[in-house]
C-alpha cells in the first residue's frame, strides 16, 4: 500500500518555483530516499506532504485518503532544522510534543522513558535541553519524531552531527522500523547512506523529480562502464583507447570507459603485460549519477 | 483546541516555574515601591531650615510670626505643601526689637552654621506690610519661603484683628482654616471622596494597566522568536496549526499575566488588611476611589488590551529572525497607550469632553482612557457598552490579521519582510 502519493503538486513563492508538478509514491516497509542539491525543494516538497503549507495545485495523499490533519498524528517529522525548547528539562519536552501528537501524558512518559533507555541517554532525561551536546541533542530530537509510533517517519538529514557509532545506533534502528512496515522517508546529501538504505530514490532538481524509481532499477539504467583493476607490474594499459580517464594508485587503477566500449577489451589488454589480481567491472555509485544528472542540469 | 491548550499549559507552567518570574514577581512591586517612597523621601528632605531666628523691629510682630511657623500644619495645609514636615523639627528663636545694624551679627551666625537663617522683618512705618528678608546659607528655598510667606501673612492678620479688638480666642477661630471636603457623584449618590487620592487610584490603575499589557505583549514577542531562532516551529507545525500555536501562546503567556497580577493584589488585600496597611491605606482601596465595579472593568480592559496587543506582538515577533529586532517594533505597541499616560491630566479634569470620548473609544487606547475616564465621572453605560463591543472586533481583526502574519512568517528567516509582502502574506493558505 502506498503511504504517501503526491500528485502532481506545484508550489510558488512570488516568483520563485519551488516545487513543479511533482509526483511521487512511498511505499508501507520501505525506505525512501528524497534526493536533491541545496534549493532543490526537498524540504518544500516534504511541507507539503505533511500540510505545513498547502500546494498551489496538485494533490496529496496520506494513508490512500486525501490529505487530512487528522492523519498527522500518524506521521513523525524530523525537520533539518532541529528544534527543542532550550530551558525545557528532556523528559518534559518528551512528554508535550508526544502528548501533542495524541499520546496521553502517562504513555508519553513510559515511552520516553523506553526510548532514552534504548538510545542510551537515560542519564540526561532531567536536564534542561541547553545542558546536553548537539549529538544528545540530535536523539533526544530523534526520539520525539518516533514516540507515538507513527507510520510514516520523515526525516531530513538524520545523521548530520552525529558520530559513526550513534549513526550506527540510528540507521539500526530506523532499519528495524522499516521492518516493522514503517514507510520511512529519508532526505539527505549523504549518497554513502542512502545507497546503503534507500530501497527507492526520487531526485528532486529545480522543484521537478528528474530521476526517480527503485534502487536497482535506477542504478540500472547507468551503463556498467567503471571498472576497477588490482594489479601488479606495466600499468600502460591504462593508454587503452577504450579508456576515457583513469585515477591511478600503487597497483590500484579506477577507470572510466568511453562510451560504447568494451570492458573485456581492455582486460585483454591488461593481462598482457600485467599480473591480475581483480578486475571488476562496477555499476556508477548513486554519488556519480547524483553529480551527472545533477551536473547535466546545472550545465544545460 | 486540545493542541492550544497543550501549547497553553506548556508556556503557562515553563513561565510560572522559570526564574524570571519569581524575580519579576518580587522586584517589580519593589521597584513601584521605590519609586513612591523616593517621591516621599524627597518631599521629607525638602522640608526647609530647622533652626531659624525671626528678628524684627517690632517684639509683637515677631513672636507671632514664631507661632505661626510652629503651629501644627492642618490637612489643608499639607495638601497645599505650605506646611511639609513636624513643627517640632523647627526651632524657631526670636530677636527683637533690633535695628537693621544688629543683623551683622546674625549674617555671623548663619556663617558660621549656629543658625540655619534667620528672617529679618523691618516695620517701616506709615506701612501696613513689613519688609521681610530671608536670609540663609543656600540660595533657595522654596518649600521654606513659602512656609515663612503663610506663616507672616497670618501674623499680620492676627496682629490687624487684634488692634481692632478682637480677642484672641477668636482670632484663632477666624484663622482656623476652613476644611473643604469633596465629593463626587457615584450612581446617583453623593459619595464621600478625597480628590488626591482618586487622583492616585487613578494613577496606579493606569500605571499597572499599561505596563502590564506591554509588558506581557512583549513576553509574547519575545516567546515567538525564541521559538522561531530555536527552530521549535517546524517541529510544532507538522501536527499543529499555527492559529492552534498562537492561541495557546497567547492564553498561557496571559495565564501567567494573570496569575502575577494574582499574586500582587493579594499581597495588597493582605498589606492592607495589616496594621501598615491600615495606617498607609486608611480604608483599602475604596479610600481611592476604586469601586468593584471598576476593578471589574480593570480586569476586563487588562485581558482586551492584552489579547489586543499581545495578537499584534506575535504577528510582528513572526516577521523578525532575531530577538534583537524586537525593540525596533516596541513602540508600536507603546505609543497609543503612552497617549493616554500623557493626557492623563487633561483626560481626569474633562472626562467628558467629545475628544477624551472619542480617543476612550479608539481601541488601542481605549483600556488606560477609560480606565482613567471611569476614575473621574461615571461614564454612561452605553460608552462602556460601545468601547468593549469596539475592543472586541478589533481584537478579533488584530488575531485574525496577525495569525495570517503568523502563520507565514515563522517559516520565514533571513530578511524582514516589507509592508507589501506581509500584505500579500494575508492571501496565502
Amino acid at each position: 500500500m502506498n503511504i504517501v502519493e503526491l500528485n502532481q503538486i506545484s508550489k510558488t513563492y512570488d516568483t520563485k518555483v519551488a516545487v513543479d508538478a511533482l509526483s511521487l509514491q512511498i511505499e508501507a516497509g520501505k525506505m525512501f530516499g528524497l534526493l536533491g542539491p541545496n534549493g532543490a525543494g526537498k524540504t518544500s516538497t516534504i511541507r507539503m506532504m505533511i500540510g505545513i503549507t498547502l500546494p498551489d495545485s496538485g494533490s496529496v495523499t496520506l494513508f490512500g485518503q486525501p490529505f487530512s490533519r487528522k492523519n498527522l498524528t500518524r506521521v513523525g517529522y524530523l525537520p533539518e532544522e532541529r528544534g527543542l525548547y532550550k530551558k525545557m528539562k528532556v523528559i518534559d519536552q518528551l512528554v508535550f510534543l508526544g502528548q501533542l501528537h495524541g499520546l496521553d501524558a502517562a504513555t508519553a512518559n513510559s515511552r520516553s522513558r523506553q526510548w532514552c533507555e534504548r538510545l542510551q541517554i537515560l542519564d540526561a532525561i532531567d536536564l534542561k535541553t541547553e545542558e546536553l551536546s548537539k549529538g544528545m541533542q540530535q536523539k533526544i530530537q530523534f526520539i520525539s519524531t518516533l514516540l507515538h509510533e507513527p507510520a510514516l517517519i520523515i526525516m531530513d538529514e538524520p545523521f548530520s552531527g552525529l558520530d559513526p557509532v550513534n549513526t550506527q545506533l540510528l540507521q539500526e534502528t530506523l532499519l528495524e522500523l522499516k521492518n516493522a512496515g514503517k514507510a520511512i522517508l529519508f532526505s539527505t546529501h549523504r549518497m554513502d547512506q542512502v545507497e546503503r538504505l534507500c530501497d527507492s530514490i526520487c531526485l528532486v532538481d529545480g522543484g521537478k523529480a528528474v530521476l526517480s524509481g527503485g534502487m536497482r532499477e535506477v542504478k540500472s539504467r547507468y551503463p556498467r562502464n567503471h571498472v576497477v583493476i588490482d594489479f601488479e607490474g606495466d600499468n600502460s594499459f591504462v593508454n587503452h583507447p577504450a579508456v576515457k580517464e583513469y585515477k591511478a594508485f600503487a597497483g590500484h587503477v579506477e577507470i572510466q570507459l568511453r562510451e560504447g566500449a568494451d570492458a573485456q577489451d581492455l582486460l585483454h589488454a591488461a593481462f598482457q603485460n600485467a599480473k591480475i589480481y581483480k578486475f571488476e567491472l562496477m555499476e556508477p555509485s548513486l554519488e556519480e549519477i547524483f553529480i551527472q544528472t545533477v551536473g547535466r542540469r546545472a550545465n544545460a | 483546541m486540545r493542541e492550544a491548550l497543550l501549547v497553553a499549559k506548556r508556556e503557562y507552567v515553563e513561565r510560572v516555574r522559570s526564574k524570571a518570574f519569581r524575580i519579576s514577581t518580587i522586584v517589580i512591586p519593589l521597584a513601584f515601591a521605590a519609586v513612591i517612597g523616593m517621591g516621599a523621601f524627597s518631599g521629607k528632605m525638602a522640608t526647609g531650615p530647622s533652626n531659624i531666628v525671626v528678628a524684627s523691629n517690632d517684639l509683637v510682630l515677631a513672636q507671632s510670626t514664631r507661632t505661626e511657623l510652629l503651629r501644627v500644619p492642618t490637612a489643608k495645609d499639607d495638601a497645599r505643601g505650605s506646611r511639609r514636615g513636624p513643627p517640632q523639627q523647627l526651632q524657631v528663636e526670636v530677636q527683637a526689637p533690633v535695628a537693621e545694624s544688629d543683623l551683622a551679627s546674625l549674617n555671623h551666625q548663619v556663617e558660621s552654621k549656629a543658625i540655619d537663617g534667620y528672617l529679618w522683618l523691618n516695620v517701616q512705618p506709615g506701612q501696613a506690610v513689613p519688609q521681610a528678608t530671608y536670609v540663609s546659607r543656600g540660595s533657595a528655598d522654596f518649600f521654606g519661603a513659602d512656609r515663612m510667606q503663610t506663616a507672616i501673612g497670618e501674623a499680620l492678620v492676627r496682629e490687624a484683628l487684634m488692634n481692632h479688638g478682637v480677642a484672641s480666642s477668636q482670632a484663632d477661630g477666624l484663622l482656623h482654616d476652613v476644611d473643604l471636603k469633596t465629593r463626587q457623584v457615584k450612581g446617583g449618590e453623593a459619595v464621600a471622596s478625597d480628590a488626591s487620592k482618586s487622583f492616585w487610584g487613578a494613577y496606579i490603575m493606569a500605571f499597572i494597566l499599561y505596563f502590564s499589557v506591554v509588558f506581557y505583549g512583549m513576553n509574547v514577542a519575545h516567546s515567538v522568536v525564541a521559538e522561531k531562532t530555536s527552530r521549535v516551529f517546524e517541529v510544532l507545525l507538522a501536527t499543529a496549526k499555527p492559529e492552534s500555536l498562537m492561541a495557546g501562546k497567547l492564553l498561557g503567556v496571559g495565564a501567567a499575566g494573570l496569575t502575577q497580577m494574582a499574586v500582587w493584589i493579594t499581597a495588597v488585600l493582605l498589606l492592607s488588611a495589616s496594621a501598615l496597611g491600615a495606617e498607609l491605606g486608611q480604608g483599602g482601596l475604596a479610600a481611592y476611589g476604586v469601586t468593584p465595579i471598576q476593578l471589574v472593568f480593570l480586569v476586563l480592559y487588562f485581558l482586551l488590551g492584552f489579547f489586543f496587543y499581545s495578537a499584534l506582538s506575535a504577528g510582528f515577533g513572526a516577521t523578525v529572525s532575531q530577538e534583537s529586532e524586537v525593540q525596533q517594533f516596541s513602540m508600536i505597541l507603546v505609543m497609543p497607550q503612552l497617549v493616554g499616560l500623557i493626557l492623563m491630566v487633561y483626560i481626569l479634569g474633562n472626562p467628558s469632553a467629545w475628544p477624551v470620548v472619542l480617543l476612550s473609544l479608539f481601541p488601542p487606547c481605549t483600556p488606560i482612557v477609560m480606565c482613567l475616564r471611569m476614575s473621574a465621572m461615571v461614564v454612561p453605560w452605553w460608552q462602556l457598552a460601545l468601547s468593549v463591543v469596539l475592543m472586541v472586533a478589533a481584537t478579533y481583526a488584530v488575531l485574525w490579521v496577525a495569525s495570517r502574519i503568523y502563520r507565514v512568517g515563522i517559516l520565514m528567516y533571513g530578511k524582514r519582510p516589507t509592508l507589501p509582502e506581509m500584505i500579500r502574506w494575508l492571501s496565502y493558505s
